[in-house]
C-alpha cells in the first residue's frame, strides 16, 4: 500500500474522530463524512494487490498457460492466480463498485443528517448537541 | 421454472416495488391502505411456503446473475428463512394496529412506503449470503426506522422535538457503527479475498486447520461485535434504545422492539457460528459476559422508570442479554433456547408496545404517574397487558416460561451454572417491574385524565384490538403446546452448529 495514501486516511480518520467529538452539530456532521470518506479510501486502498492475486483475467484460460483457477490454501494460493511471466491485465474492480454503493448510501444519510440538524435548530434553537437532554434516557 | 422457484427474491423485491408505487398512489388512501395489508399477507403466505420449503428440501440458494460466489447470492437455511416468516408476522400485525393508529398526513403521505421499505430491509437482512450486502441492507433498515421514527401519532402525544433528539442519538451511533462495520469488511476483504460469507468461512476454516490465521482475523472479529452489539443494543451501546424505542409510534416501536434489535442476534448467530466457527471459544466467554452486562443493565434501570414505554424498552435490553447468553453457550439445546426465546420475545415485546398504544390513545399519556385504575373501564386491555407481561416475565402458561425454561435447562445441562444463577436472579427484577407498572395503570384510584374535547374519537378500534387478540392467542398458544417449535428450533440450532452444508449448497452453485 502507498504510504502517502496512508498517512492521508489516517489524518482524514483522527480529524473526523476530533470533529465528531465536539459540541456543535453542524461539526459532527462534517466530522461524520471526513470518517466516512477516510474510510472509502481505506476500502480503495484494499484493492491494491501486490503481486500474485489477480481476479479478473482478459482472454480465455488455457491449459498450458499456467493460469490457476482453483483455491489451494494448503500452498498459500487464492484463486485466480497468475504467474509473472505471463502478461495479463489485472485489477480489482469490485472495491471500486464496493465504494461507489458506499458513497451513494452516506450521501443519503448525510442529506438526512442535515434535515435533522435544521429540524433540531428549529425546535431547540441552538446547535449544541449539549443542550439536547429533554429526554434523559 | 415457475415464480414459485423465485419466492427467495420475491420477498426482497415486492416490498421495494410496493414502496415506490405507494409514492406514485399517494392522493388514493384507500387503496394504499388495502394494497398495503394484501401485501403483507402475501409476503406472510410466501415466507411461510419458504420455510416450508427449506424444512422439506434443505437449504435453497438464490443465484442474483449467475456469478456464483463472486456475486450476490441469497440464502434461505431454517435460521434466515424462519427470521423472515417471523418478521412478517410481526410486521403484518403491526401494520393492522398502525392503520388507525397512526396520523392521516403521515399514513398517506411517507408511513406506507417507509413501511415497505423497512420489510424490504429486515428480508434482504436475513436472507442475504454476502456480507457487503449485508450492510447496503443494515443502511436500508436504519434510514427506513429513521422515517418511521418521526411518523407523527394521532394527538401528538410525544412531541416532535423529542422525535428529533432520539433520532439524532440513533442515526449519528448507528452510522459510527456501520463505519466500523465497513473497516471490518474491507480488512476481511483483503484477507480472504472474498465477500461471500460461506466462501469466507470455507477458507477461514482451511486456515483454521494449517495454522496460518492470521491474527488480525481476531480483531476485525470483534469489530463485528461492535456492529452487531449496537444493532441488539447490548451493554455497553445501548444507549440509543431508550430515547429511541419510546418517542416512536407504537407500531412501529413494536417493530423495532421486535424484530429490529434480532437482526443484531442474527448477525452474531451467523457471523460467529458461520465464519470463525473453528475460533469461538474465543468468543463465546465474551458473549455469556455481554449478555449478562446486558441483563442486568437493562432489568436494573426498568425498575425506576415512569414513563410506560420506557419500561418496555428497558426491558428489551434486558432481554435481548437472555438471548446472548444462550448464543454464547453454543450447544444445540442452547441455541434452540436462544432462538425460542428470541421468538418468544419477538412476539410478547410487539404485543405489549401495541397494548401501551391502546393504553396511550385512550389516555393521552405514557406517564404512568397520571394513569391510574384503568381496570374498571379498560377491563380487555388489562388482560392482553397481563399476557404480555406474565410472557415477558416467564409464568405459565404462556411462551416465556418456556422459553426461560429452556434456557436455564439448557444452561444448567452445559454446566454453567454462574452464568444461570445470575440470569436467574435479575429475573426476578423482570417480574417486579412488570407488575408494578401492571398495578400502577390498571389498579389503584381512577385518575381523571380522558381528554376533555369532543373532536377526537378515542375509543380504541376493532382493527387495533384484532392484533391484540392475534399475539395473546399466538402467545397462549407456544406456551401450551410448545412441541412442534421446540423440535423446529431444534432442527434449526442443528443446522446452525453444522454449517459445512451451508457452505456446500452455497459453494456448488454454478458460475457462469
Amino acid at each position: 500500500m502507498n504510504i502517502f495514501l496512508l498517512l492521508t486516511i489516517s489524518i482524514a480518520f483522527g480529524i473526523g474522530t476530533f470533529l465528531i467529538l465536539r459540541r456543535d452539530i453542524i461539526k459532527m456532521i462534517i466530522g461524520i463524512v471526513i470518517l466516512c470518506h477516510s474510510v472509502h479510501m481505506m476500502i480503495v486502498a484494499m484493492g491494491a494487490f501486490d503481486g500474485i492475486k489477480a481476479p479478473i483475467i482478459e482472454g480465455s484460460p488455457d491449459k498450458g498457460s499456467g493460469i490457476i483457477f482453483q483455491d489451494s490454501l494448503s500452498d498459500g494460493i487464492l484463486a485466480p492466480v497468475v504467474p509473472h511471466t505471463t502478461e495479463v491485465l489485472h485489477m480489482d474492480p469490485l472495491v471500486q463498485a464496493l465504494v461507489l454503493t458506499a458513497i451513494v448510501i452516506n450521501l443519503a444519510i448525510t442529506a438526512f443528517l442535515l434535515i435533522l440538524a435544521y429540524r433540531i435548530y428549529e425546535e431547540y434553537g441552538t446547535m449544541d448537541a449539549d443542550e439536547l437532554r429533554r429526554l434523559r434516557g | 421454472m415457475t415464480l414459485l422457484d423465485h419466492v427467495v427474491v420475491l420477498l426482497i423485491a415486492i416490498p421495494i416495488l410496493v414502496a415506490a408505487s405507494m409514492v406514485i398512489i399517494r392522493p388514493y388512501p384507500n387503496i394504499q391502505k388495502w394494497l398495503n395489508l394484501t401485501v403483507s399477507i402475501v409476503l406472510f403466505i410466501l415466507s411461510a411456503y419458504l420455510f416450508m420449503q427449506v424444512w422439506n428440501h434443505g437449504i435453497i440458494v438464490y443465484d442474483l446473475g449467475n456469478w456464483g460466489k463472486y456475486g450476490i447470492i441469497l440464502v434461505a437455511d431454517l435460521l434466515s428463512s424462519g427470521m423472515v416468516a417471523l418478521s412478517s408476522v410481526i410486521t403484518f400485525l403491526a401494520l393492522l394496529f398502525s392503520i388507525d393508529y397512526i396520523e392521516k398526513k403521515s399514513l398517506n403521505s411517507t408511513y406506507h412506503s417507509l413501511f415497505n421499505l423497512l420489510v424490504a430491509g429486515l428480508n434482504g437482512t436475513f436472507l442475504t449470503g454476502d456480507l457487503f450486502n449485508l450492510f447496503v441492507f443494515f443502511e436500508i433498515l436504519l434510514i427506513a426506522s429513521c422515517g418511521l421514527l418521526i411518523a407523527n401519532e394521532k394527538l401528538e402525544i410525544t412531541p416532535s422535538s423529542h422525535k428529533m433528539e432520539a433520532v439524532y442519538k440513533y442515526l449519528v451511533l448507528n452510522i459510527a457503527a456501520t463505519l466500523f462495520m465497513l473497516i471490518a469488511i474491507a480488512s476481511l476483504y483483503a484477507t480472504v479475498g472474498t465477500l461471500n460469507m460461506a466462501d469466507m468461512a470455507a477458507k477461514i476454516a482451511l486456515m483454521n486447520e494449517e495454522g496460518t490465521l492470521p491474527w488480525h482475523l481476531i480483531p476485525t472479529a470483534l469489530l463485528f461485535m461492535v456492529v452487531f452489539g449496537n444493532k441488539a443494543a447490548i451493554f455497553p451501546l445501548h444507549f440509543w434504545l431508550p430515547d429511541a424505542h419510546p418517542t416512536a409510534p407504537s407500531p412501529v416501536s413494536a417493530i423495532l422492539s421486535g424484530i429490529l434489535i434480532k437482526v443484531g442476534a442474527y448477525g452474531f448467530i451467523r457471523f460467529y457460528y458461520l465464519i470463525f466457527e473453528g475460533n469461538l471459544s474465543i468468543f463465546q466467554p465474551i458473549i455469556i459476559f455481554l449478555g449478562l452486562a446486558t441483563i442486568i443493565v437493562g432489568s436494573v434501570s426498568a425498575v425506576g422508570q415512569d414513563d410506560i414505554k420506557k419500561v418496555l424498552a428497558y426491558h428489551s435490553i434486558g432481554q435481548i442479554g437472555y438471548v446472548f447468553i444462550g448464543i454464547g453457550m453454543g450447544t444445540v439445546y442452547a441455541l434452540a433456547a436462544s432462538i425460542v426465546y428470541l421468538m418468544n420475545h419477538a412476539i410478547s415485546k410487539s404485543m405489549l408496545f401495541l397494548v401501551s398504544g391502546c393504553i396511550v390513545h385512550k389516555i393521552g399519556t405514557r406517564d404512568m404517574r397520571k394513569i391510574g385504575g384503568l381496570s374498571s373501564s379498560e377491563p380487555f386491555l388489562g388482560l392482553m397487558f397481563l399476557i404480555g407481561i406474565m410472557s415477558i416475565a416467564g409464568l405459565p402458561p404462556t411462551s416465556g416460561f418456556i422459553a426461560k425454561f429452556v434456557l436455564f435447562d439448557a444452561g444448567i445441562e452445559g454446566k454453567f451454572y454462574i452464568p444461570i444463577l445470575i440470569a436467574v436472579i435479575f429475573s426476578l427484577f423482570t417480574l417486579f417491574s412488570m407488575f408494578k407498572s401492571w398495578q400502577r395503570i390498571f389498579w389503584g384510584e381512577i385518575k381523571d385524565n380522558t381528554f376533555d374535547d369532543d373532536t377526537h374519537t378515542h375509543e380504541n378500534s376493532h382493527m387495533m384490538l384484532l392484533s391484540l387478540v392475534i399475539m395473546a392467542i399466538m402467545i397462549l398458544a407456544i406456551g401450551l403446546y410448545a412441541e412442534p417449535i421446540l423440535a423446529i428450533t431444534i432442527e434449526t440450532a442443528n443446522q446452525i452448529l453444522d454449517p459445512q452444508a451451508y457452505i456446500d449448497a452455497v459453494l456448488e452453485v454454478e458460475v457462469r
